[in-house]
């Protein structure tokens, strides 16, 4: 072997280690904040400022306590509750209105279509307002109905999907002889499983982090949803890191659940519809 | 301008059973027009992006005009690509595209002008310098494709199938420009085609590989004439040789009812042999191997028969290819005889080698 | 032919409850915030019609407004910058064949899943004065506590850095899906034509996603100037401390629950959906002239 071919080898192996170090401290700024979420809950209130990792003695009271301090079950019930029927309408609304819009022949289709693409970019805050106040007018604040409605933006996605499934699936059906909503439910429905757990996953995780439209509905502990709840405590104990840091890990672990299950869908997901909540 | 070398070149893709290149040795000369041809997954492409830099040698040498270039980076071996599907950068214009290696090397922009207007003329590129490659015809894209090589007078211009990508007859107009483009520039060339018919018209020389390993390299009508086993044979030539495995008896083969010699040195030596002959080596008339016609190719200039050996008044199922003249060609069913061209006959031992 | 009319039919059927929905929960709204910002409302007494007078108040009257209109502006400058920049950087780094980049994609992308709430949490621990993560470890290269969340300017540092840390993981998945479609032979051509790493990366990658770049700026944009769950959590509802964090988004909130005066925050956030419409078509504008000039 020649020199210059060792120089090859050796050039490449720092590389390869440069490239690694920096992909570690990439990794590390993406974690650290809940690796010191999970330390500081283990702390005694005390020593939460010392810098180990992981401490000498390892405090699972904190856990026990938020048990204690607020309805965490109650707590975590009702935001599954929330996220789940909010996942499954959407589901069914949007895949059934997305395939509307890709398949079904009806005049002003394409129209409507852009109008509601047009209306999806209308930011929150002009919104919120109103919504709340036709909630109040339904009567409906302060209850589980304004927290199961089912969002919209799920029919984009859906749409898009559609349209790149093949055509001679439903033709065959068509001559076969089934009404529209067989076709759909049938024949569509079953090769749309991609699509519906990426706007699943998505939902799920949205309704989860939703913060504005809890706060601004909800009084009332018992149908009060996680983030509420973690930032009612944090309003209370303030400061007392051990406790809200135990909290917090607790609602993180139901969603790393979820995002480690559904990663790739997920991931695909976000890129395909471009939305990554707020 | 350089000549080009493979010096026992190898390169095994891990997890693989055999190397993708084995073992080869070659030797482009300085200004030579090699073509590296063969069946898909022989090796060609790899081995000219061993080259190009673009594919690690895991043993032996390359070297360009004598300089061991085995592992310097692709961006300082002075070669050039030509892609078969073109790799233009899609958000330049033609200009820009022929333009780019020479502003990464820091020539000054009006010598970039001058050369990519140069290039342009000779490939009839003007009225789309400013055009983006979306913009263009297949055949237009693959002109841009050349004219970014062309600008760099690099010492060795590399191509990957590049006609692969247009329709048939554009390929023909196109293999003759590059043929004498290529001829004008007196560029060193290595050119990469899976069609025989591109490596025998625009070859100087023609190197054929198979699983890795090179069979033979030698100018196109050595090729066709002498090809050095049964895979060469059957490969160069279109429509393929005739190749029938034989025993041998009293010194001869027997194909149907006709007995063809077997030479003394070969016949001495063994009990088998595989003999080998051109559909157009035969002459159809009144005496030869008898053989019943299932299928008539006319092509208009020609005419290919295609059918099986009649031994003893049956038809055997040792299939034939015969080419007969434009006049009055036979019908489907119709029999007749083919008496092969006694130099034409090609005679390899049973293992491929060749020996006559 | 009755079986192209019912499919028709069933189109507008299966539209129909997205429809609804549209109608009821975005146009009407959307309507009903244009009429409410003409009004003085606090949902008990009647509503009374004062005409332009909430503008005028917001434009000329109101030394908040201006403060949150510049706080809203730094911070989405202070997001979106490091943002893009940090992303483009990480997006490359993942964009490679190496062994395990699969385990380093999913980690970095773990922030996406996480509540913005629960992270706002968190943070405030790490920016504690005194406990806080951040000021000890500055500690142990000897630089002094940062007033993280006590001090205004500081105050909105820390929610800057919040803010990029939650922004990364979503434009490093756009950007790296867009470099990901990127095809090979077009970097093999780039060798060999003499471009280096960088060159490579400034002079193909980057050009070639130009959409996906644009594309997460305009989300940035509108997520930063709307920002409300962060503030809100990170410092309070106040925007503090001393207007440090007031930010638009809390302008709202706060004059809309806690003031209970629609009229004027209906006004508030049309303001805000007209800035935010002007910059989104600026910036449709630049990145399409920025293409034909290339």
């Amino acid at each position: 072997m020649s020199g210059l071919t060792e120089r090859v080898i050796k050039v490449n192996v720092v590389r390869a280690a440069a490239l690694y170090a920096a992909l570690i401290v990439v990794a590390w700024c993406a974690l650290f904040p809940m690796l010191w979420a999970l330390s500081g809950s283990l702390k005694k209130e005390a020593g939460v400022s010392e810098p180990t990792l992981l401490p000498a003695h390892p405090q699972w009271s904190n856990y026990g306590l938020v048990f204690a301090l607020m309805p965490f079950w109650r707590m975590l019930l009702n935001t599954m509750l929330y996220a789940g029927c909010v996942t499954v309408g959407q589901v069914f609304f949007c895949s059934l209105a997305g395939y509307a819009f890709a398949r079904l022949p009806f005049r002003g289709r394409d129209t409507l279509f852009l109008l509601y693409l047009a209306t999806l970019m209308v930011p929150l805050t002009v919104t919120v307002i109103p919504q709340f106040i036709l909630m109040r007018t339904f009567g409906w604040t302060d209850t589980p109905w304004a927290m199961i409605i089912p969002g919209l933006f799920g029919t984009y996605l859906m749409r898009q999907f559609f349209l790149t499934l093949p055509t001679d699936l439903e033709e065959a059906a068509i001559l076969d002889g089934c009404s529209p909503w067989q076709v759909y439910w049938r024949i569509m429905l079953p090769h749309t499983k991609p699509a519906v757990m990426v706007l699943a996953v998505l939902t799920w995780v949205n309704v989860w982090n939703d913060f504005l439209w809890p706060l601004v509905m909800i009084q009332r502990k018992d149908i009060a949803t996680l983030t509420l709840g973690l930032v009612w405590l944090q309003g209370q104990y303030v400061s007392r890191w051990p406790v809200l840091m135990a909290a917090s890990i607790l609602i993180l672990l139901p969603l790393l659940g979820v995002y480690a299950f559904a990663q790739r869908a997920f991931l695909r997901g976000i890129t395909v519809t471009g939305f990554g909540g707020r | 301008m350089a000549s080009v070398s493979f010096e026992h070149a190898t390169r095994r893709y891990p997890g693989t059973a055999r190397p993708a290149v084995d073992d080869l040795d070659l030797t482009v000369d300085d200004g030579e027009f090699l073509v590296l041809v063969g069946p898909s997954g022989c090796g060609k492409s790899t081995a000219l992006r061993m080259v190009a830099g673009l594919e690690t040698v895991d043993s032996g040498r390359i070297r360009i005009g004598g300089r061991d270039v085995t592992d310097i980076d692709p961006k300082d071996r002075d070669t050039a690509m030509v892609f078969q599907n073109y790799a233009l950068y899609p958000h330049m214009t033609v200009a820009q595209n022929m333009g780019f290696a020479l502003k990464i090397a820091k020539m000054p922009r009006a010598q970039i002008r001058a050369r990519v207007l140069d290039a342009a003329r000779l490939l009839d590129l003007q009225p789309y310098l400013d055009r983006k490659p979306k913009d263009l015809s297949g055949g237009q894209r693959q002109r841009v494709a050349m004219g970014r090589a062309i600008v760099r007078h690099p010492q060795v211009f590399l191509m990957d199938e590049p006609l692969s990508n247009l329709d048939a007859k554009l390929r023909v107009e196109t293999r003759n420009e590059i043929a004498a483009l290529q001829r004008r520039l007196g560029a060193t060339t290595v050119y990469v085609t899976h069609d025989q018919v591109e490596a025998m018209t625009m070859g100087d020389r023609v190197a054929v590989l198979r699983d890795g390993v090179l069979q033979q390299c030698a100018p196109p009508r050595a090729l066709y004439r002498d090809p050095a086993n049964v895979f060469v044979a059957g490969f160069i030539g279109s429509p393929a040789m005739n190749l029938f495995t034989l025993p041998i008896r009293d010194h001869s083969v027997a194909l149907g009812d006709w007995v063809v010699a077997v030479p003394r040195d070969i016949s001495d030596n063994a009990a088998e042999v595989i003999v080998g002959i051109r559909p157009e080596h035969f002459d159809v008339g009144g005496v030869g191997v008898e053989m019943e016609v299932d299928v008539v190719e006319e092509l208009g200039a020609d005419t290919y028969l295609y059918g099986r050996i009649i031994k003893s008044d049956s038809v055997i199922s040792q299939p034939v290819v015969a080419r007969a003249g434009w006049r009055d060609p036979p019908a489907r069913g119709s029999r007749l005889h083919l008496r092969p061209e006694p130099d034409r006959v090609h005679f390899f031992a049973p293992d491929g080698r060749r020996l006559r | 032919m009755t079986r192209t009319r019912r499919r028709a039919w069933a189109g507008r059927v299966f539209v129909a409850p997205n429809l609804a929905a549209l109608a009821v929960f975005m146009l009407f709204p959307l309507g009903f915030s244009l009429y409410m910002s003409f009004q003085r409302w606090d949902l008990f007494t009647p509503a009374k019609f004062v005409g332009l007078a909430n503008f005028r108040t917001l434009f000329t009257a109101d030394p908040l407004f201006l403060i949150a209109l510049r706080n809203t502006v730094v911070f989405t400058v202070g997001t979106i910058v490091p943002t893009v920049l940090i992303s483009l950087v990480v997006a490359a780094l993942l964009n490679r064949k190496l062994m395990g980049i699969g385990f380093f994609r999913a980690v970095i992308f773990v922030p996406l899943a996480v509540s913005s709430v629960v992270m706002a949490v968190v943070w405030q621990f790490v920016f504690n004065v005194d406990d806080g993560l951040l000021n000890t470890m500055l500690g142990w290269i000897g630089l002094g506590p940062v007033p993280w969340l006590v001090e205004p300017g500081w105050a909105m540092v820390s929610l800057c850095m919040v803010s990029v840390w939650r922004s990364v993981p979503f434009a490093t998945v756009v950007l790296l899906a867009a470099m990901q479609g990127v095809p090979e032979t077009l970097y093999e051509a780039a060798k060999i034509d003499g471009a280096s790493e960088w060159r490579r990366f400034v002079s193909i990658t980057v050009p070639l996603i130009r959409g996906a770049l644009s594309f997460v700026v305009i989300i940035s944009i509108i997520n930063a100037f709307q920002a409300f769950d962060l503030v809100y959590v990170l410092t309070g509802g106040n925007g503090g401390p001393e207007t440090g964090t007031y930010v638009l988004g809390i302008m709202l909130f706060q004059h809309a629950f806690a003031f209970l005066d629609f009229g004027y925050a209906s006004a508030l956030a049309w303001v805000m959906f007209a800035i935010l419409l002007v910059l989104t078509v600026l910036q449709l504008r630049f990145a399409r002239r920025v293409s034909l000039e290339n």
